[in-house]
């Protein structure tokens, strides 16, 4: 695992020497107290800046408890810490854009208002919330859109109007919850080939969980399997695969076959 | 608009009207077929007379009650509201006071008639506050539950724009409890009908609910009836703008 964090793969963005974007120390975390559920077990991983790491694992392992630490939503138990861009995690950070599997679209908004809302709360300017939405809306490909709301959109439509909510803060550390999760294998496929064209335009660094193994070697170049509960990282797979990739191309590799075996081993699914 | 539609809508108005008009017919033979004491129910043509002759004390009346009704809903509405969002926000105030609302909420507030007539008298103040006891703890309860009902992962989402708690009350938490708000508004409205006409029944000088009762000790039996179609004009009448205020708050059908 220490390996693996000390030569970051060539896919990753010429990263600040030294500066993670995200750094996981010892974190774990007991709920309810001493006697309580342990979800996290010492968690420790890097992630240099630029970087697309997926995390992987079974349902009911913690991932998602981990997500929620990174992002500062929740604080770790006592002794684990975590970093982002080099500092200290205290609480929420404005570094950090986080997308949740349930859409975060507030009925009562349109489109647009839903992704300028996080940017009002923040007290940006207007017209520059104006300009960063006109930047985001032609990305996602909602501009027919701005003025719908989130009942008339489609599933995939609103994930991708959750990642504009995010995007409007322009954070440099995106942390996505199995965002593609609740929709149908195609409209997933669709969005993770554009999540890829997003991350190759703007190089945050994102991290991924997932549950779904093509779906992580596809996006990552570093791939986190975590076990079952309470979740620690057992393996940290580096994805030599070229990019830009394609998702038929990928998939076809040989590599990329190599890989799914290499990490149902690690998942415990028969192969 | 289809010609269906059109059609729809248009019988929308004609169904009821067809069978409204077949019950008047029914009503008036009836009275004549069966000898009907006119003291126990008078033909509809004497309730139709009794409500045209008397048309200028009827709407005088009802303005009587409709300011009882609307002051007392206005009251139940802010006060409800208020003290809804006082209970949700601040745990230990919803521990004390909860308890002592739902007793009194179980107890029956025509009970409680009486006791208004002697603290506040025969005037106006004593049918607000009866329209105000029925027409408040539905409001109350339904803040509260539109409140509780806040889905969690848009609350864990304020959290994650790092929103202040007052923005996360104001474009959160309001605009969620709205539909159940105004649902608890929809129930309260008749509610202070209600509570307006029983503290007029107990002791007024002025109002439909004491016209009602005049018109029965007098045995005016088509007057009341008279009175009784002039209730549920204003009733209707109010409820339906509550309604229309409901409409505005569209994504409550969502």
């Amino acid at each position: 695992m220490d390996a693996a964090v000390a030569t970051p793969p060539r896919t990753a963005s010429p990263a600040v020497a030294g500066e993670a974007g995200i750094r996981v120390r010892d974190v774990a975390k007991t709920f309810g107290g001493a006697s309580g559920v342990r979800a996290l077990e010492r968690v420790d991983f890097s992630i240099p800046r630029g970087q697309f790491v997926s995390i992987l694992g079974p349902s009911g392992c913690g991932k998602s408890t981990l997500l929620r630490i990174i992002a500062g939503l929740i604080p770790p138990d006592a002794g684990g810490e975590v970093e982002i861009l080099g500092r200290r995690q205290q609480g929420v950070s404005p570094e950090i854009g986080v997308v949740f599997q349930s859409h975060n679209m507030l009925p009562w908004c349109t489109t647009e208002q839903n992704i300028r809302l996080a940017a009002e709360v923040q007290g940006l300017a207007p017209a520059e919330i104006d300009k960063r939405v006109n930047d985001i809306l032609p990305v996602l490909k909602l501009e027919k859109f701005r003025r719908s709301y989130p009942h008339e959109l489609s599933g995939g439509m609103r994930q991708r109007a959750a990642l504009g909510q995010m995007l409007v803060l322009q954070p440099q550390v995106l942390l996505l919850d199995e965002p593609f999760g609740a929709l149908d294998a195609l409209t997933r496929d669709q969005l993770n080939v554009e999540l890829l064209r997003l991350w190759q335009l703007m190089r945050k660094t994102v991290l991924l969980i997932t549950h779904s193994i093509p779906e992580a070697i596809f996006l990552s170049d570093r791939v986190l399997v975590m076990s079952e509960r309470p979740g620690h990282v057992l393996d940290d797979i580096t994805i030599d695969l070229p990019r830009p990739r394609d998702p038929r191309a990928a998939k076809l590799a040989p590599e990329f076959g190599r890989y799914v075996v290499q990490l149902g081993r690690l998942m415990g699914v028969e192969d | 608009m289809t010609a269906v539609d059109r059609n729809a809508r248009w019988r929308q108005f004609v169904d009821p009207a067809i069978l409204f008009v077949i019950l008047a017919i029914l009503w008036e033979k009836a009275v004549d077929v069966f000898h009907i004491k006119p003291y126990l129910l008078p033909p509809l043509s004497k309730v139709v007379t009794a409500f045209w002759d008397t048309r200028a004390t009827l709407l005088a009346e009802s303005w009587v009650t409709v300011q009882e009704v609307v002051a007392g809903f206005f009251l139940a509405v802010v006060g409800g509201i208020v003290l809804g969002f006082v209970l949700h926000a601040i745990p230990p105030v919803r521990r004390a006071l909860y308890p002592v609302i739902v007793i009194f909420q179980g107890l029956p507030k025509i009970a409680l008639a009486p006791l208004m007539i002697v603290w506040f008298g025969y005037g106006i103040t004593s049918k607000v506050l009866m329209a105000f006891l029925f027409a408040f703890f539905p409001v109350v309860i339904s803040t509260m539950g539109g409140l509780a009902s806040t889905p969690s992962h848009l609350i864990e989402h304020f959290k994650a724009i790092r929103a202040t708690p007052w923005t996360t009350f104001r474009r959160l938490h309001v605009p969620a409890a709205l539909p159940s708000i105004l649902d608890g508004c929809r129930t309260a409205m008749p509610l202070a009908v209600i509570g307006a006409i029983v503290g007029e029944f107990v002791g007024a000088e002025r109002g439909l609910g004491h016209l009602i009762l005049e018109a029965n000790a007098n045995g005016r039996t088509d007057l009341l009836f008279a009175a009784l179609v002039a209730v549920s004009i204003v009733a209707g009448i109010l409820y339906f703008l509550v309604e229309l205020a409901a409409r505005r708050v569209w994504w409550r059908a969502l």
